[in-house]
This record gives structure tokens, C-alpha cells and sequence, in this order.
């Protein structure tokens, strides 16, 4: 197992190098020349942009970039977006509350969509199962932003009942904090919720049918106690791996939900960084350094989770 | 006695209840002005802010310059008076004559000053007032701001606003040498020849001729020339390198080899005035002691700046309206240098930022919030400044809030105190009560590529039976103008926007002394009545008695005659070989991007226009449109480049106070959108006091930027050395405005650069302020969070708006 692990991280070390070289590459392709402006002496302009080294050849910029950056993990000041901030400052300021209002999307969704998943299943082609699943698709359907702005809408400016935007400072764990996040989640959440209530529901009702709880029911035990022991069980074998990944991915932020809410999170910076001539540099390879590794990271950590959940799955043997 | 003690105990009980509430301290009244913008500040230092928000959402109200506008006594215009200053600038040129100042002997006339023939260097002292302080008290001298100017032309820190001491109408002695020194900057045959000081490029190739010859291939060509092949490789990049050849071959390449040879629309003196701004050496700046620089501090409240260029009146003034101070102390600390790369963070955070102005920072979180509160520190509160009534807001709230949608349900649930209106809204608050129109300072146009060269290049590549080349007919440009109803395009693309009819809107100041207005003017009232052709029908007795009214009825669309000039380009076209019956017209044209809505609705709308425009004429069905949406920063450079053959909605902005300097942006292939028009053989004849001379549009450029240019006079063929700067010369102002009158006329002529619409906004005022004047006065507005007032405290704003439900109606 230890050895399987191994394995995988020195893998996603090399295809991290690979992404993250190909990243600089395209990244320095774009157009990097900022446009004429009338009254500015641009020879200052050119003078920035030679003390920056933007001027050297590609490889030798990579070089620097590998040393100073990927070993010696100083991924530098921004030069387009925050002027003169360190890049990694300004990231890890703005990632809390990323995180603070996926985790709770998902502490809202995560039990809703079980709950509603294995009722309907339970609940099989009833009237209960087809609302159900109706509302499913129309909640999977639906885009978030448009919650969004319905929910703004209805529960912020007519019935009053939570502030239009996250509220502004650094008490993350307050009441009021929670409850000006209370939009956001909804908004986040319902989809999440669908999704996940439609894959229960699938799953659950796929191994209702399987002739072991048969066994089980015949062997004496009641349909909770076969539902909750066994078939609920085996159903959250690729459950779970579902929403440990939902988990593991949410902090890259939801762009439109952060901007709608106002939440001061990371989820605009990636196509911001991009947005400038020239593109802030440092801040689209820290950003995307941290995404590869989350997404390479995530990969090792849901694979490793199916031997968790169920025992009889092995990571790395070769028996 | 049971009755008088109870008495007693009664009556303490009273004043045990009645002493606090009487100590208590009454309940402290907050004014906050609650705002929202759509793009949040990242940097609001005097040094490094970039963007317009860096300055109006922070700096702006954390900083204090030397001299300010100001409502004229009458209220309905503007002045400009002394703010940390302590009346006008004192000229003391005398005491700084000397090589060390370039500032020579000079003969001074009747009041002592230096006269203009004898130098343009001069030496001003500004007394700054002795109770300026940060927010912390710290007092703020004169010494103060030598640091700071010293700081920020550091040659290591490569300010942003570096160049605001150097470029432009203010140019500090040395400020450009003392900002580059010890660093090798590719340096353009113009800019050499003035740091050399000679007066040719003969001269200059002299001395630097065997040095190696740079260029931006893209920018000057947009393509590149393979010197081994000799021949075009047909694919450029973008920045200044070095060519295999000298600086001596390299300018003789791009004059008369094969350089010259690509550049088509221009002849020989065309090329040779490129050449100046487009073929650049290396040139190294030397060190400069800090003492070199022009500005010193003679005691804590006396500074001299020592100017390069002549400066006087109200461009003095409006120079010093801009502020570049830093508390030297915070500012270093706020410094690192990494690998010879010196950064700074000053004015970026709540403890990087240190205030000396009238408002001070006590809450900052990166996208999301600023708050305000008054800087009880700040001069102006005590001293009443601008009046009793001045500031009466005592915080100010900046949400960072990005959807329109959400700005406005904010707005009508009592939380901001205005809104910016989209064109979505248009429909139900357009004429509400609390709707303000404000007119902006920028004229957005419809550009077009006229070059037969590049046409002929980009038409072959379109493919067989594609057009291209009708574009160097005038009159299907005439068409393409009049043919579109620029009443219905403001509508479809930004119904706050105005049709726009000439070059310069109305927010343009001729002579601010007076504070004329160009519009206002009668030369460039005529200019815009000659240019629609409305001349003839203005005077008494006739369809416009006044200019006034002729202008007022412009609407610069005329379908019918649109449709004769399209049938007229078609002819013409048959006529000289460009077109043959069976081709269809197919012009490409450029936006940034593709998701912007004033492009998407702007291209659908020019397509949908002129394809009916053109129903019943001989290029029915014939004219098509192609888009190509990814120019991004290239958008600006796109025609010049050739790589489509029209633009839309692009324009300048700024210099407001000075519509001669920025007249550069048409006569410059610098900046000029279409650089075939080679305005230094484009001839103009101008009359000036009476007589008219002729020159290239370039040269009455010059001429008006205060240099000595040749001017023939037209009847008599003889030739003239003149100049029309900026002085107090009697006449001088109604000779410029003459000129540049004709200068518009000029370009408007070519309908190269057809004007489209002007710039304005519309937004809704809370019922919780007020504004200080009802009208917009240029360029007070209507007089900002300085003189706003509030019909409401906050408390008072709340318990308002609860009592409404909680949502107002402004329809």
C-alpha cells in the first residue's frame, strides 16, 4: 500500500512538472505588450517590464521561474492585479472564505441529497418518487447563477429575510456571517443536492433489488435494519468517492456564486489573472500550481478511499 | 415624616433616573455615504495607482494636493484654488539662472519676470501651508515632498506614475534623466536626438550611426524582414529588438530600402517622421546626484520646482492638482528588493496606507469593502475650507457588489446611495425625478482602413469575388456615415450615450482661463455646421437663424442621401477597376472580444443597419460584414496593422483642458487609429488674423504645441516662420481655436474617423443626500461627497425606509 503511494505521488510530481511547464509555456505565448496609451512614456513601461526579466529568452525565464518558484516556493509579487502585493499573501487571504461557504454548501447539500436520494428510493416509482425525481432534473438543469439571482431576488430584497452580500471582515465562524452566507449555500447547494439525491436514489435503489437483501429479509431482519445495514452500505461505494471529490473541488471557488454574493474568495482570480495585457504571471502559475496539485492530489486521495469504504477493494496489490 | 421621606426617595429615585440620561452623551450622528462599485482598488499609492477607481474610490479622499477646482463665486462654473498651497505659485526664476538649471541670463521685462525669447526654464515656489499633518499628526513639510519626488523617479522602482513629472505639460528638470539613470533603454531617434541635443537626424547618425538599430517589427510593419532572404516572412511579433544591422542602415532601410518600399501610404518626409518615433538605439542614462533634480525644499514650508518647459496661468495650476506624496518612513518600510527587482506595497492594505487628506482609511478588505471616516487630522475640517456646510458625510461605505442587478435591488432597499442606470433599465428610470445625466469627455467613433495597399492584400486573402478596396472611395465612407442612425445605436448599445457629430464633445475647455468651451465656441460650432452641410441654411430668414439651432436639428442620418452616395461609391468603384460587378463587399471588422454586450449589440446592429441602408441600391445585397472578436489589447492597433478593415466605439479620453496637445492622437501615426492619413502632407489652409496660410495638418499641429513652423501664405506665396503656443498673447487664444477648428474640419473631412456618440452616464440619487448643484458643472460634477448634503442621518435613513416597506420606489 505504502509503496502503491509512493508510487502515485512521485507520478503526480512528474505530470504536476509536465502541466505546470506547459502552463508557463502558453502563458507567456499570449500578447504581452500593453497597448499604446496616449501621454504615458512607455520606455518606463519597457524598463518594468526588462527589470522583470519578461524580455529574456523563454527557457531562461522557466529556469528562473523553476528555481525561484516551484523550489524555492516564492511565487512572487503581482505586477497587473494586486500591484506590488506577494501573490501568495493576497491567495491565501482570499481562500478562507472560498472555503468556509463550500464547506458549508456541502454540510447543507451533502445530507439533504442522501436523505432525499434514499426516500425516493425507498420510495420507488411512488408519487413521492416521481416529484422527487422531477424536481431533480429540474434542479440539475438549472445553472446556479440563476438560483442565484431568484434567490437574491426573493428571499434578500423582497422578503428581506438575508443580507444581498456576504458580510464584509474577517469573523468567519459569527452568526451573522453564516447568515449572510445563507444565500450563497442555497444557491450552491441546490444543484449539489440534485446530483447527489439522483445518484442515491440510483444506487440505493440498484442494490434494493440485489438478491442478498433477499437473503437478509428471508434470514429474519426488517427493511430498515437491511436497508440502513447492508444495502445503504454497499451503495455508498461509489457515493462517497462522489462527494469526497465535490469536497476536495470546492475550493477552487465557484466564480459567478462568489461574484453574485459578494465573497471575497479565489474563485475569480484564475480568469482575472488572464484578463490583463500582460497576464499576471505569478498569479495565473500560483494558481495554477495549486489546482493541478489539488486535482492531481484529489485523484490519489478518492482512489485510496474505495479501499476505506470497502475492505475487499486493494490499492496496489498484486494479488 | 413617612410622607417626607417618601418625598425624598421619590425625588432622589427621579434624579437617579434623570442625572444620566441628561450626563449621557447625546448619540453620535453619522452621515454614511454608501456606495458600490463594480471593480474594487488594489493600489491607491500617489506612485504606483493604475486604474481610475485606485484613485476615486481611495486616493482621491486620503490625499491632499496643492491647488484643487472649485465652484466659481457664481456657482456655475469652476476655479481653481490653492489647497495645501498657500496662494499661487511665485516665479523665481532669477535665482536659479545658471548652467547647472539650463535656465540662462535672461532679459526680464517691466514686473522682473524672464522674458519668453530668452529661456522657457522656469523656477516656481510654492508655499505649502505650516498645518499640514498625516492622519497621525505627524506635521508634513516641503521636505516631505522632495523625498517623495525623489522616490518616485527612483530608476530602481520603475514608478507607474514616474512619468507624471515628465511627460505631459509638466516637465521637472532632470525628472526624466533622474528617473532612467544607470539603466540602457532602447531609445527612439526623437527621444535621442533631445537627450544628445542636436538638432537632425543627419546629426545624430554621426555620432551614434555605427551603433546597432532596433525596431518593433509588428508595430512598424507587421511583418518582418528576413535580411539573409532579403524578403518579408509575413509574420511579426510584438516588442522592440535588435535588427542585424547598424542604426545608420537600419534608418536607411526603413527610408528608401526595403523598409520604405512596405510603407505605402506614406511618401519620403512621411517616412522620415515615422522613423523618428519607430527606429530606435540604445541609449544609457548616466547616474544623477538627487540634488539634480528640480524641486528643493528652502524651508519646511517653502518648495521650488524648477520646470524644463514653459508653464504659466492655469496649466500651472491644473499641474499641481495631482499630488505624488508618500510618508517616506511607511513607504520604506513597505519596499524589498528580490533577484534586482525592488517592489513596494504602500497603498495597497489598511497598514500600508497613511492618509493627509480629508477622509482616512480604517477598514480595507481586498475585494470587498473600504470605509472612510473623516481624518480629523486633515486642515480643511477646521478651517472650513469650502465652506460650512462642506463634508457633512462622516463615513463612506465601498461594497464591492458585480452585478447590476444586485446593485440596484441594493439601491432601492435603502443600502447605496446611488446607481449607475444600464441600458436595461433605461425603460423604467429614463425619466424618473431622481435620475441625473452626466455628459462624459469622450467622442466614440467609426474608424475605417482607406489603404489601397493593405485592402488589396486583405482582399486577395478574403478569397475570390470579396471586396474590400470601395473603402478608399470617399463616398461610400459618406454612405457608410450617413447611413447610420446614430439616435438608434446609442439605443441598442448604451442608451445613455448621445449621437455625436464632431471630434471633441462638450465637456472639451478651449481656454480654461475663461473657461470656454470648445462646443460652445462659435469656430467649432462651425465647424460641425460646415461639415453636415448645413452652411448655407443658417442666418436670418433661412431654415436655422442660428448655428444653434442648426446643430440642435442634426441627427447625421440621412438614409436618402446615404443611398446616392452608396449608388455614387458603386460607380466609381466599377469606374476605376476596384470592383467588378459580382463581388460583394466584405468588411471585417475588429472588437476586443466577444462576450462584451456594447460589441455584440453594436455589430448586430451596423450589419442589420446597413444591410437595409443599402436595399434599393446598386450594392444591394452586396454588403456584408465579418467579425473578428480577438483582439484584445490589440484592438487599438488593429487598423493600423491592417488586420480589419473597421472599428467601432473607440475613441480618446482625457486631457479635457487640452484639446491642442491632444489633437496629437489624429496627426501622429503614433496614435492615429488610421495611419494611411499622412497628416504631414495633408495640406490645411488656415486663415489667421485675416490671412490664410497653408501647411500640413502635422505642422499646424506643431505650431500649436508652441514650435516654429513654416506657413505659406496662400495668396502671396510667401513663407512664414510662426508658432501658436499657449500665452497670453492678445489674440492668441481666438488664433488657436481658429486653428484648431480647422484642424477637426480636417480629419472629419477624410470620414476616415466618423464620430458615432459621446460619452455620458445616467445614475439614480438616493432621497437620502442631496447634490450640491442640480446641474453637472465640468468638472465639478454636481460637487461630489465634498458639498454633498444628507436629508437623513443614518438612524433617521433607517427607520425611513423600514417605515416603506423596506423597498423604495424611485420610478
Amino acid at each position: 500500500m505504502l509503496k502503491y503511494v509512493i508510487k502515485r505521488i512521485g507520478l503526480m510530481l512528474v505530470v504536476f512538472l509536465i502541466i505546470i511547464s506547459v502552463c508557463f509555456v502558453l502563458v507567456k505565448l499570449l500578447p504581452s505588450k500593453p497597448a499604446e496609451q496616449f501621454g504615458k512614456d512607455m520606455a518606463l513601461i519597457e524598463m518594468r517590464r526588462e527589470a522583470l526579466g519578461y524580455n529574456k529568452p523563454l527557457i531562461e525565464q522557466y529556469i528562473i521561474f523553476v528555481r525561484r518558484s516551484l523550489i524555492g516556493m516564492d511565487w512572487g509579487v503581482s505586477e497587473m492585479m494586486y500591484v506590488g502585493q506577494d501573490v501568495m499573501k493576497v491567495f491565501m487571504e482570499k481562500m478562507p472564505a472560498t472555503i468556509l461557504v463550500n464547506v458549508y454548501t456541502m454540510l447543507f447539500s451533502v445530507p439533504l441529497g442522501l436523505i432525499f436520494g434514499i426516500y425516493a428510493a425507498l420510495k420507488k416509482n411512488t408519487w413521492q418518487d416521481h416529484f422527487i425525481s422531477t424536481a431533480v432534473m429540474v434542479f440539475v438543469s438549472v445553472p446556479s447563477y440563476v438560483y442565484a439571482f431568484l434567490v437574491q431576488y426573493f428571499l434578500c430584497f423582497k422578503l428581506q429575510w438575508f443580507p444581498f452580500q456576504m458580510r464584509a471582515g474577517y469573523d468567519y465562524f459569527s452568526w451573522e456571517t453564516f447568515v449572510s452566507l445563507v444565500p450563497a449555500i442555497l444557491s450552491l447547494g441546490f444543484g449539489t443536492v440534485a446530483g447527489l439525491t439522483r445518484y442515491t436514489r440510483a444506487e440505493l435503489t440498484e442494490v434494493l433489488t440485489s438478491e442478498f437483501l433477499l437473503l437478509a429479509r428471508t434470514k429474519g431482519l426488517t427493511k430498515a435494519q437491511t436497508t440502513v445495514r447492508h444495502a445503504l452500505r454497499n451503495s455508498m461505494v461509489p457515493i462517497f468517492p462522489m462527494i469526497l471529490s465535490q469536497f476536495i473541488g470546492i475550493i477552487s471557488g465557484s466564480m459567478i456564486i462568489e461574484n453574485i454574493f459578494g465573497i471575497p474568495g479565489v474563485g475569480p482570480l484564475y480568469v482575472r489573472s488572464l484578463g490583463t495585457t500582460p497576464p499576471d504571471y505569478n498569479f495565473f502559475l500560483l494558481l495554477s500550481a495549486f489546482y493541478t496539485l489539488i486535482g492531481l492530489g484529489s485523484g490519489i486521495i478518492i482512489d485510496l478511499s474505495y479501499g476505506l469504504i470497502d475492505p475487499r477493494i486493494r490499492m496496489g496489490s498484486k494479488k | 415624616m413617612k410622607k417626607l421621606t417618601a418625598l425624598l426617595m421619590a425625588a432622589v429615585m427621579l434624579l437617579a433616573i434623570a442625572i444620566p440620561s441628561v450626563l449621557a452623551e447625546e448619540p453620535k450622528v453619522e452621515y454614511t455615504y454608501n456606495n458600490a462599485l463594480s471593480s474594487f482598488p488594489t493600489n491607491w499609492s500617489p506612485f504606483q495607482n493604475q486604474t481610475s477607481t485606485d484613485n476615486t474610490a481611495v486616493l482621491d479622499w486620503i490625499s491632499t494636493s496643492f491647488y484643487t477646482f472649485d465652484y466659481n463665486e457664481e456657482g456655475d462654473s469652476y476655479k481653481v484654488k490653492p489647497l495645501a498651497a498657500v496662494g499661487e505659485p511665485e516665479d523665481v526664476t532669477a535665482d536659479y539662472v545658471g548652467e547647472e538649471w539650463n535656465i540662462p541670463e535672461f532679459v526680464a521685462d517691466a514686473d522682473g519676470n524672464p522674458t519668453e525669447e530668452k529661456t522657457t526654464a522656469r523656477a516656481w515656489k510654492i508655499t505649502l501651508r505650516d498645518d499640514l499633518k498625516w492622519e497621525d499628526g505627524t506635521p508634513i513639510t516641503a521636505h516631505d515632498y522632495v523625498d517623495s519626488w525623489r522616490l518616485l523617479l527612483d530608476s530602481k522602482a520603475q514608478n507607474h506614475r514616474a512619468d507624471g513629472l515628465y511627460t505631459g505639460n509638466m516637465v521637472v528638470t532632470n525628472a526624466e534623466l533622474f528617473a532612467k539613470q544607470g539603466t540602457t533603454a532602447d531609445t527612439s531617434i526623437r527621444s535621442y536626438m533631445g537627450l544628445l541635443g542636436v538638432e537632425t537626424v543627419e546629426e545624430l547618425i554621426e555620432q551614434i550611426g555605427e551603433e546597432k538599430g532596433y525596431l518593433d517589427w509588428k508595430y512598424s510593419f507587421g511583418d518582418t524582414y528576413d535580411f539573409e532572404a532579403k524578403a518579408w516572412t509575413g509574420a511579426a511579433e510584438g516588442g522592440v529588438v535588435e535588427t542585424p544591422l547598424t542604426f545608420k542602415e537600419l534608418y536607411e532601410f526603413y527610408t528608401v530600402g526595403a523598409g520604405g518600399e512596405y510603407i505605402t501610404w506614406a511618401d519620403e518626409a512621411g517616412k522620415k517622421e515615422y522613423a523618428l518615433d519607430e527606429l530606435y538605439a540604445k541609449y544609457e542614462y548616466p547616474e544623477m546626484a538627487p540634488e539634480k533634480l528640480g524641486v528643493k525644499a528652502l524651508s519646511d514650508t517653502e518648495l521650488i520646482v524648477i520646470l524644463d518647459k514653459p508653464l504659466s496661468g492655469f496649466y500651472l495650476l491644473y499641474s499641481f492638482t495631482s499630488d505624488y506624496l508618500v510618508n517616506k518612513e511607511l513607504y520604506e518600510k513597505c519596499g524589498k528588493e528580490e533577484d534586482g527587482v525592488y517592489t513596494n506595497s504602500y497603498g495597497t492594505t489598511l497598514e500600508t496606507t497613511i492618509s493627509y487628506g480629508p477622509y482616512k482609511l480604517v477598514e480595507f478588505q481586498a475585494d470587498k469593502q473600504i470605509v472612510l471616516v473623516k481624518n480629523e487630522n486633515w486642515f480643511g475640517h477646521e478651517a472650513k475650507i469650502f465652506g460650512e456646510n462642506s463634508y457633512q458625510t462622516t463615513r463612506m461605505v465601498t461594497q464591492f457588489v458585480s452585478e447590476p442587478a444586485t446593485r440596484l435591488e441594493m439601491f432601492l432597499a435603502g443600502q447605496l446611495d446611488v446607481y449607475g442606470l444600464q441600458r436595461d433599465d433605461m425603460v423604467e428610470y429614463s425619466t424618473s425625478d431622481f435620475t441625473y445625466y452626466s455628459e462624459g469627455d469622450s467622442v466614440f467613433a467609426m474608424v475605417f482602413n482607406p489603404d489601397m495597399e493593405a485592402l488589396k492584400a486583405n482582399q486577395e486573402t478574403a478569397g475570390e469575388n470579396k471586396n474590400k478596396t470601395i473603402l478608399t472611395v470617399k463616398e461610400f465612407r459618406m454612405a457608410m456615415s450617413l447611413g447610420l442612425n446614430r439616435a438608434d445605436f446609442c439605443a441598442a448599445t448604451s442608451p445613455t450615450n448621445q449621437p455625436a457629430f464632431a471630434l471633441y464633445g462638450g465637456q472639451i475647455v478651449a481656454d480654461p482661463e475663461t473657461a470656454t468651451f470648445y462646443r460652445d465656441t462659435e469656430v467649432a460650432k462651425r465647424t460641425v455646421v460646415d461639415f453636415w452641410g448645413l452652411s448655407d441654411d443658417v442666418g436670418e430668414g433661412k431654415t436655422y437663424p442660428t448655428l444653434d439651432d442648426a446643430i440642435d436639428s442634426l441627427t447625421g442620418y440621412n438614409l436618402e442621401m446615404a443611398k446616392q452616395c452608396f449608388d455614387a461609391a458603386y460607380d466609381i468603384a466599377i469606374a476605376e477597376g476596384l470592383m467588378d460587378e459580382d463581388d460583394v463587399v466584405e468588411i471585417l471588422i475588429g472588437t476586443p472580444n466577444l462576450t462584451s454586450a456594447f460589441y455584440n449589440n453594436g455589430y448586430d446592429f451596423i450589419v442589420n443597419n446597413y444591410t437595409e441602408a443599402v436595399k434599393g441600391t446598386k450594392l444591394e445585397g452586396k454588403l456584408t460584414f465579418d467579425r473578428d472578436g480577438t483582439l484584445a489589447n490589440a484592438f487599438g492597433t488593429a487598423l493600423r496593422t491592417n488586420k480589419v478593415d473597421m472599428l467601432f466605439g473607440v475613441g480618446w479620453t482625457g486631457s479635457t483642458f487640452d484639446p491642442y496637445g491632444l489633437f496629437q492622437v489624429y496627426v501622429s501615426p503614433t496614435y492615429q487609429y488610421d495611419s494611411s492619413w499622412d497628416s504631414t502632407t495633408a495640406m490645411v489652409d488656415i486663415a489667421v488674423d485675416g490671412v490664410v496660410y497653408t501647411a500640413s495638418a502635422s505642422d499646424w499641429w506643431y505650431a500649436l504645441s508652441g514650435e516654429q513652423v513654416n506657413l505659406v501664405n496662400k495668396e502671396t506665396g510667401e513663407t512664414i516662420s510662426a508658432a501658436y503656443p499657449d500665452n497670453k498673447e492678445d489674440g492668441m487664444a481666438e488664433r488657436r481655436i481658429s486653428i484648431l477648428g480647422a484642424l477637426e474640419n480636417a480629419v472629419l473631412q477624410n470620414y476616415h474617423f466618423i464620430p458615432l456618440m459621446g460619452d455620458a452616464s445616467a445614475a439614480l440619487k438616493g432621497m437620502k443626500i442631496e447634490y450640491y448643484t442640480e446641474d453637472q458643472i465640468f468638472p465639478m460634477g454636481r460637487g461630489g461627497v465634498r458639498y454633498m448634503t444628507y436629508n437623513y442621518t443614518d438612524a433617521e435613513w433607517d427607520a425611513f425606509v423600514k417605515e416603506h416597506g423596506g423597498i423604495l420606489n424611485y420610478k
